[in-house]
This record gives structure tokens, C-alpha cells and sequence, in this order.
């Protein structure tokens, strides 16, 4: 069945565009569900317009947060449309069913490192179709038949004659074609750019100050607030002191806004200085008992309680009775904030008629929904931009800031940029979750792991949104501790649900983002106890699995991997690997480290990826070399604490992240195979800290089993290696 | 009136004399491609150039910076010529998200100015940005290879 169908001009946004518009009747997720599916359309979805001067403007589902989507999502509409990449021009597709392109049509939002799998074939499929329809355009304008034409850069071209026509000049008659069926894709060895290695789109106005992020927008008319909610999360402001700062330069309104209180003025400044000269009140409650400390002790006490199973084969009951020795280890990780370098703010203008929103997101539709029911205005009567996003990692998917943006903006009735100090941005994040987790595992007479339990104790990001079935186990508590490539013949994953007070949420890698580290560290602990040199005690248990045996290796030729410690004159030091897999790809690591001044030095990570198919093999490395920051200080040096209901920490200087001396080198290594696309965005975060601490263990002796590290300190140690 | 000079052109602003010199590029004058990032000197977001030299524009009152020569990430290149520095970055594809990218540009291209052949030592001391994104690794590798073409063009 056909569910792709062509769109006049005039029906796709409003007479804005001319030439050639290509829709698509969704779902349309993938060809696959093409063939599979016969589900009725349900939308119309304009992805590129091809205008009569050849220019392309592809509207992309997708948003730019650092991760490259602004590139590579074109790459494969360029690639299958026979055009230069420089000749698209990338736009953010607008809210609304039509470019929900995830999940069979029904969702859309960027995030889970997902652009570029989800639509691996759809875009490719964007392109092909625009081409074979150029050409049967060509054909109709030069009058020849279809066989005698082929492409080349933008171009229609009559083999024969060698008469060209550009892309352009056949965008009128190609408007007026159907969408062909199943227009054919390119081989694999004929691609042009994908699997190349090829330049960012927006680096240019990246590095002149042009790129406009949601904090740099500009409305005429547009007035500034300051914001400040009850840092007590599930506290109100109970009063304040308008009049206290109503005359300072500047000012002109102080407004309630959900659990807080705005100043809007005439610059950001002004706003900032009354709002931190406003005198308010806070309502207190039972919410200021909570501490993570206290929270960390809960969740310890419960680490042996049954839990929901998650994961359960063979038969650890029986393998632990029979068990000839048994070795436990209890895993701690703290809440975490994003801190994305460009705090959190939104700008929006409400009318009676409509609303317009700047807003950083990654999921433009929940932003318009929260539009629609705050205005309560209809859907189409709302505009969402996106800009470029400084930083996401998974904050932009919550709305809290523009709503403040959107209350704000409707009182006041002029447009309304709200700005988070760094403090309000860090104190109002939703954390990733705090998280204790407890393995076991059983070993027979010779020593071989018999059985694996793994115990997570706490709350995910996932279960909080989206209600879990009844028995069913949250998958980003869960997620990394399960499906291990290792063949152990019996394990169970069982997860202890245990409510945190404080907003939670999706945090780079998510529940991976912990259990990289830990079930990484309880593999080198279970090779120790087995007595086998950790590379070759994960090498072993991957015997059957050979696409993860093959990233290990990559990884640890690439290093030069060498068991135990190596001195030589200048330095001691230890390779430590770590193995993950998240988000469809495999990632290995290899670290090599030394103690310096009693701290871990991390001199070089080598880092090996199977992503399946590569597609911009530049923004792999990038985004491996971004996950391993990532990593590496979640590692060494985040961490939120709460006391008395609030977040300790306020700004950078007690909530520091990598810095650049920190960074070690890194090298990468990409692996192409048969196995589906995978992510690359957060893919190289989980493993990072478990191959450095798997290092120190070897150099010291010392098993790391709670982040961060930064109040450790470390001896070298002789006997372990 | 506040007098400023920025980007090879006088101003004037009706600003009260201690608002950071950050939010008077950004609010007054319009000048974006500075950055917020923290607002207490932790991040170097804010970063530009007053005669000269890298500083951070958050906490500076605007007071400090009357009678000098500021030069935003705006005024780094020179009658649209590319300054090395910018091309260095685009050569190698640097940003990412990019927010932190104005203030590592301003930081090695301050840096450099004031010592074209720094070792690794000297770029570590200098470049003190915080980047969220982890784009440490290829901005050094920017850096260095700016090193080397100076080395070797002597
Ligand atoms: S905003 Fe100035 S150093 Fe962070
Ligand atoms: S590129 Fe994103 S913060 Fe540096």
C-alpha cells in the first residue's frame, strides 16, 4: 500500500513554500513498517521544499543539542536526493502529529540517542523519493525516456546528450508528481557521504558568536524576568514583599509564578538585582526533613528486601545454596544535575489570538501542549521555535522554565524572556536519581561464577512519568544491569522501589549512566575472585558472543592493553577496560592510569564503538570522546547533596565538572556491522568511570564502590596486579 | 553615560555603573555571542577581551572597563577575514553544542596573542572553560595545531 502521497504547495504551510514539497503519509517510521503495516495515515508530513532557484530547506524532527542531528539527519536526505550537503538548509520542524517519526508515527522528541536510528531509512527514503521524482521530471522536460537520465550533484542529466537541468528548474513539474512507492536506495558502496567523515553544519556560526540559542532571542518588546522558586522541593512561597523593590530602576511587575516568584524588568539585570534584594517567605513543611544522607541509609537498609525481578534465568537460589564461595558488593551512586552550560530559560509572547514560545526543548509537542492548556488556545494558534540548545542531556524534555515563561507572558501581555540564574538551574533540576545497588555473585569449587544477582535499590526517571504495569520493573533503574552479553548460567535483576522526595530525571545515559560503572567494577571483582586476569575472564564469558568480544578486543589492541601494573623509570601505571552496552551500540574502554599526589591520573582512554552503521564518523568520535567527560565527571567529581529539604550545592564552584586539564587523551575507534543502527550520544558515558576505577584497583588496592571520588585519596599499592 | 568601546566603535550607555559588563554587551548593546554560564567567574562562558586580555565579563562592572578596548567574540575577526583562531575551530570541528565556544575562542586567541608557541603546560593554565559538552580533547588539538603552523612559518 502506498502511504506516500505528494502535497500541492498550497497546502503545505500556507503558500510560504514554492516548487517541489515532499509529504509523506505516516506512520512512516521505516520502510519495514511501510511494507508491514497497513495502518491508516494519520498525518501529513512535509520533511524538504525544493524551491525554483534549487535551494532545500528540510525541515528536521529532530533538535540540535551538541550531538550533531543538524548534520547527520540531512547527510542522509542529501546522500539519496544526489545533492551537496551545503546546499540544504536546516530548519526545526514545527509541533504536531505529521513529523512524529519514532515508534511506528507516534512520538517525536530527540533523546535516547535516537535522531539518526529512528530515521535511518525514513530520511534516506526523504531523499530518493525527491530524486526519482526530479528525474521523472527531467524526463517530461527533455522529453526523453526515464532510462536515458541520471544525477549528478543537483542535477538532471541526459546521458546521451549530456544536456543538464538542474534540480531547480525541474522543482515546478516535479510538484505536480506522485511520490513514487518504494523508491530504491542506495547500495552501500555507492554512498557519497555516508560513513564519511564530514563537517558540522553549524560549526561556522559556532564559533562567530552568530548561533542563536533560546537565551540569545530577541522579541520586540520583550521584557526579562528573574525567577526564584521554594528551593524546598513541593514548597510554596508563602508571601512576599512587592513593594520592597517595586521602585528599584527598572522594575515593573512582581508576580507569583508556580512554587515561586518572578521580577520582570526592563533588562535581566534589573530583574536579577530586585529579585535577590525581594524579601519572601517561605512555607514550610514536611518536605525539610529530607536528606540524601538519610535517603542513602533507607535505601542501604532495604538492598536485601525481594524485589520486583527484572531479569531472572537459570536458577540462583539453587546455584547460591550449592555455592562454594559467594562474594557481595554494595554500589552507591549520588544525584546528579545537568548543568547544561546554557541555563535553563524560554521567552514567550501570549495574545488572545495566539502564543509564540522560544523555547530550548527536546520534544517540541510537550512544550506546545503546555502552551495550548496554560493559553488556552488551540494547538494551531500556537508557534513553538526552537534554537540551537546549549546542552540537553536530557533536561530540555521537562517544561517547568517555560512555563514561567508562558504564566508571565499571558499576565503581562508583552513578550517575557525568563533567565534561571546558574543557582536556580541547579537547585530546580530533576536529578538523576540516587541509586544503591547490590551484586552478588556465587562461584563453585574451581572457582567459576555459577550465579548473579544484581539488587537495585531506588526510583527511575521513567517510572515517574509514564505509569509502570503492574510487576513490571522500571527500565531506567534496571537498564545496564540487565541483558548482559556475559554467559553466566543463572542471574536475576531485581529492582527494590524506593520513592525519592525531589524531582528526578533523565540524566546523559540515563540508568546506564550507574550501571555501566557498576556492573563493570563486579566484573573485575568477580574476575579476582576467580582468579583470572580480568581481560581474559571477560573475554571467556563472551565466547558466544562474538560482535562484543570483537569491540573488547578492538579496544584493548588499540591500548596495547597489558595486565597488572607496569613500572617503568618515569611512572607506574595500569590499564583498566570496562564493556557496555546502551542505546543499540557497544562501547569498550580501556584506561590508562596512574596515582599522582594521591589522585588518579588518567593519562589516555581508548574507546572502541560497534554503532552497527556508521553514518558521520566525526561526530562519533565527538560524541565518544563528550560521553567519556561525561563519565569521567560523574567519576571524579559531581555530586548533589540535600540537606533540610534543599540542594547543598548552588553554581560551579561546589558543583564542579570537568575541566579541561582533567580530560585525558582519547582515541577511537568505530566498528561497522551487520547489526541495527545504534546511538551515539550517550553510548561512550557508561563505561568511562568503571574502566578508570578498575585501573586504580590494580595500582592501589582499593575497590571504588561509591561516586564521586573527589574526597578520596589514594596509595599504591604492591601485590595487586 | 557610560562610554565604551567595543569592537573598534565608541558608545554610550545610560547604565548604572556597576551592572556586569556581561549583561551590558548582551542587554545594551545586543552583543550575544557572550555568554551566561554562571555569573560568579567559574565558567568562562562570559569570557572577551579587554585590551587584550581574556576576562570574564560577569563580574566586572561595566565602571572597569570605561576607557579601554573591549573586543567581543563579535570583533575577533577583522574585515570578514577569518581569525585564525575561528578557522582553527572550524578545521577541526570543535563545537558541539557550542554555548561555551565564544569563551574558548577568546581564551586561546588571548592566549596565543600573548604567547604564539605555548607548550601544553601553558595551554592547560590558560584555558580554564568549562565546556559541559566535553569538547576539551579538540580544543587543544585546535590550539596545538596553531602552535605548529607558527613554529613553522618562523
Ligand atoms: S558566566 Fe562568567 S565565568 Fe561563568
Ligand atoms: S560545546 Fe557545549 S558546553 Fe562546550
Amino acid at each position: 500500500m502506498n502511504q506516500i502521497k505528494n502535497l500541492s504547495r498550497r497546502q503545505f504551510l500556507a503558500g510560504s513554500a514554492s516548487g517541489l514539497t515532499l509529504a509523506f503519509l505516516l506512520p512512516l517510521s521505516s520502510r519495514k513498517a511501510l511494507a508491514s503495516q497497513n495502518s491508516p495515515a494519520s498525518a501529513l508530513t512535509a520533511f524538504l521544499n525544493l524551491n525554483p532557484e534549487g535551494k532545500v530547506t528540510f525541515y528536521n524532527p529532530f533538535i540540535e543539542m551538541g550531538q550533531g542531528t543538524y548534520t547527520s539527519i540531512p547527510m542522509l536526505v542529501a546522500e539519496e536526493m544526489d545533492i551537496d550537503l551545503d546546499s540544504i538548509e536546516v530548519t526545526q520542524a514545527p509541533h504536531g502529529d505529521q513529523y512524529k517519526t519514532m515508534f511506528g508515527g507516534t512520538q517525536r522528541y530527540t533523546g535516547g540517542s535516537r535522531s539518526v536510528r529512528s530515521s535511518y531509512e525514513l530520511m534516506r527514503t526523504v531523499g530518493s523519493a525527491a530524486r526519482a521524482m526530479l528525474l521523472q521530471a527531467g524526463a517530461q522536460a527533455l522529453d526523453v525516456p526515464l532510462a536515458e537520465l541520471d544525477t549528478d550533484n543537483g542535477q538532471v542529466r541526459h546521458k546521451i546528450s549530456g544536456r543538464k537541468l538542474s534540480y531547480g528548474q525541474l522543482a515546478e513539474i516535479a510538484a505536480t508528481l506522485p511520490v513514487p512507492e518504494s523508491p530504491p536506495l542506495k547500495i552501500e558502496s555507492d554512498f557519497r557521504y555516508i560513513g564519511k567523515p564530514v563537517k558540522r553544519k553549524d560549526t561556522l556560526a559556532k564559533t562567530d558568536g552568530t548561533a542563536e540559542f533560546g537565551i540569545d532571542v530577541k522579541v520586540p518588546g520583550m521584557l526579562y524576568a528573574a525567577v526564584k522558586r521554594n528551593p524546598v522541593y513541593g514548597e510554596t512561597i508563602s508571601s512576599v514583599d512587592a513593594d520592597a523593590v517595586q521602585s528599584m530602576r527598572g522594575v515593573i511587575a512582581v508576580e507569583r509564578i508556580p512554587q515561586g516568584v518572578a521580577v520582570v524588568a526592563d533588562s535581566y539585570w534589573h530583574a536579577k538585582l530586585a529579585l535577590d534584594n525581594l524579601p519572601v517567605s517561605y512555607a514550610k513543611s514536611d518536605n525539610r526533613s529530607f536528606s540524601s544522607e538519610g535517603l542513602a541509609r533507607e535505601m542501604r537498609a532495604r538492598a536485601d528486601e525481594p524485589g520486583l525481578t527484572a531479569e531472572d534465568q537459570g536458577d540462583i537460589e539453587n546455584a547460591f545454596e550449592k555455592a562454594a564461595d559467594k562474594i557481595e558488593a554494595t554500589y552507591e551512586v549520588p544525584f546528579l544535575a545537568h548543568t547544561t552550560m546554557e541555563p535553563m530559560n524560554c521567552t514567550a509572547h501570549v495574545t488572545s489570538s495566539q502564543c509564540e514560545l522560544w523555547a530550548p526543548n527536546q520534544g517540541v509537542d510537550f512544550f506546545a501542549q503546555l502552551a495550548a492548556k496554560i493559553t488556552g488556545l488551540p494547538l494551531d494558534k500556537i508557534t513553538v521555535h526552537t534554537p540551537y540548545l546549549g546542552g540537553g542531556f536530557g533536561r530540555r524534555f521537562y517544561q517547568d522554565y517555560a512555563e514561567q515563561a508562558l504564566v508571565l507572558a499571558k499576565k503581562i501581555g508583552q513578550p517575557v524572556k525568563v533567565i534561571w540564574s546558574r543557582e536556580e538551574d541547579l537547585q530546580q533540576d530533576f536529578f538523576r536519581p540516587m541509586t544503591v545497588v547490590k551484586h552478588r555473585a556465587a562461584l563453585d569449587k574451581s572457582k567459576h561464577i555459577t550465579a548473579w544477582h544484581i539488587s537495585l535499590t531506588g526510583e527511575g526517571p521513567a517510572g515517574r512519568l509514564f505509569p509502570l504495569k503492574p510487576g513490571q520493573a522500571d527500565n531506567s533503574v534496571v537498564e545496564g544491569a540487565i541483558h548482559q552479553p556475559y554467559a553466566i548460567a543463572n542471574k536475576r535483576v531485581d529492582w527494590i522501589k524506593h520513592t525519592h522526595q525531589i524531582p528526578i530525571g533523565f540524566w546523559r545515559s540515563v540508568g546506564h549512566s550507574f550501571n555501566g560503572f557498576i556492573t563493570e567494577s563486579f566484573i573485575d571483582e568477580m574476575a579476582y575472585s576467580a582468579g583470572v586476569e580480568p581481560l581474559v575472564f571477560r573475554s571467556e564469558l563472551l565466547n558466544s558472543s562474538p560482535r562484543y568480544l570483537k569491540v573488547l578486543q578492538t579496544a584493548t589492541q588499540l591500548a596495547s592493553y597489558q595486565a597488572g601494573v607496569i613500572e617503568t623509570d618515569a611512572m607506574r601505571y595500569a590499564y583498566g577496560i570496562a564493556l557496555h552496552e546502551s542505546f543499540g551500540s557497544i562501547v569498550a574502554q580501556v584506561a590508562k592510569v596512574s596515582i599522582e599526589r594521591e589522585q588518579p591520573k588518567i593519562h589516555k582512554i581508548w574507546c572502541s564503538i560497534d554503532c552497527g552503521k556508521v553514518v558521520n564518523p566525526d561526530t562519533i568520535e565527538a560524541q565518544m570522546q563528550s560521553g567519556i567527560s561525561t563519565g569521567l565527571s560523574q567519576l571524579l567529581l559531581e555530586e548533589v547533596t540535600f540537606k533540610e529539604g534543599k540542594a547543598v550545592q548552588s553554581n560551579f564552584h561546589d558543583y564542579p565538572i570537568l575541566p579541561a586539564n582533567l580530560m585525558p587523551e582519547i582515541e577511537v575507534a568505530i566498528l561497522e556491522s551487520d547489526a541495527e543502527i545504534g546511538g551515539v550520544g550517550e553510548p561512550g558515558t557508561p563505561p568511562a568511570a568503571a574502566a578508570v576505577c578498575n585501573a586504580l584497583f590494580k595500582l592501589s588496592g582499593t575497590r571504588i564502590r561509591k561516586l564521586p571520588i573527589k574526597e578520596m585519596t589514594f596509595v599504591e599499592a604492591r601485590e595487586n596486579g | 553615560m557610560i562610554k565604551l568601546h567595543i569592537n573598534d566603535t565608541e558608545h554610550e550607555v545610560d547604565i548604572e555603573p556597576d551592572t556586569p559588563l556581561l549583561w551590558v554587551i548582551r542587554d545594551s548593546f545586543g552583543l550575544t555571542g557572550t555568554k551566561f554560564g554562571c555569573g560568579i567567574s567559574q565558567c568562562g562562558a562570559c569570557t572577551l577581551h579587554i585590551d587584550g586580555i581574556a576576562v570574564r565579563s560577569c563580574t566586572l562592572p561595566v565602571s572597569a572597563a570605561v576607557g579601554k578596548k573591549i573586543t567581543t567574540i563579535e570583533g575577533l575577526s577583522k574585515h570578514g577575514v577569518a581569525h585564525p583562531v575561528q578557522e582553527a575551530w572550524c578545521k577541526i570541528d570543535v563545537p558541539q553544542c557550542g554555548y561555551c565556544q565564544s569563551g574558548q575562542i577568546m581564551s586561546a586567541a588571548a592566549l596565543l596573542a600573548r604567547n604564539p608557541s605555548p607548550n601544553d603546560r601553558d595551554i592547560e593554565q590558560a584555558m580554564t572553560n568549562l565546556c559541559r559538552c566535553g569538547s576539551y580533547v579538540r580544543i587543544k588539538q585546535a590550539i596545538r595545531s596553531l602552535v605548529d603552523t607558527k613554529a613553522g612559518a618562523v
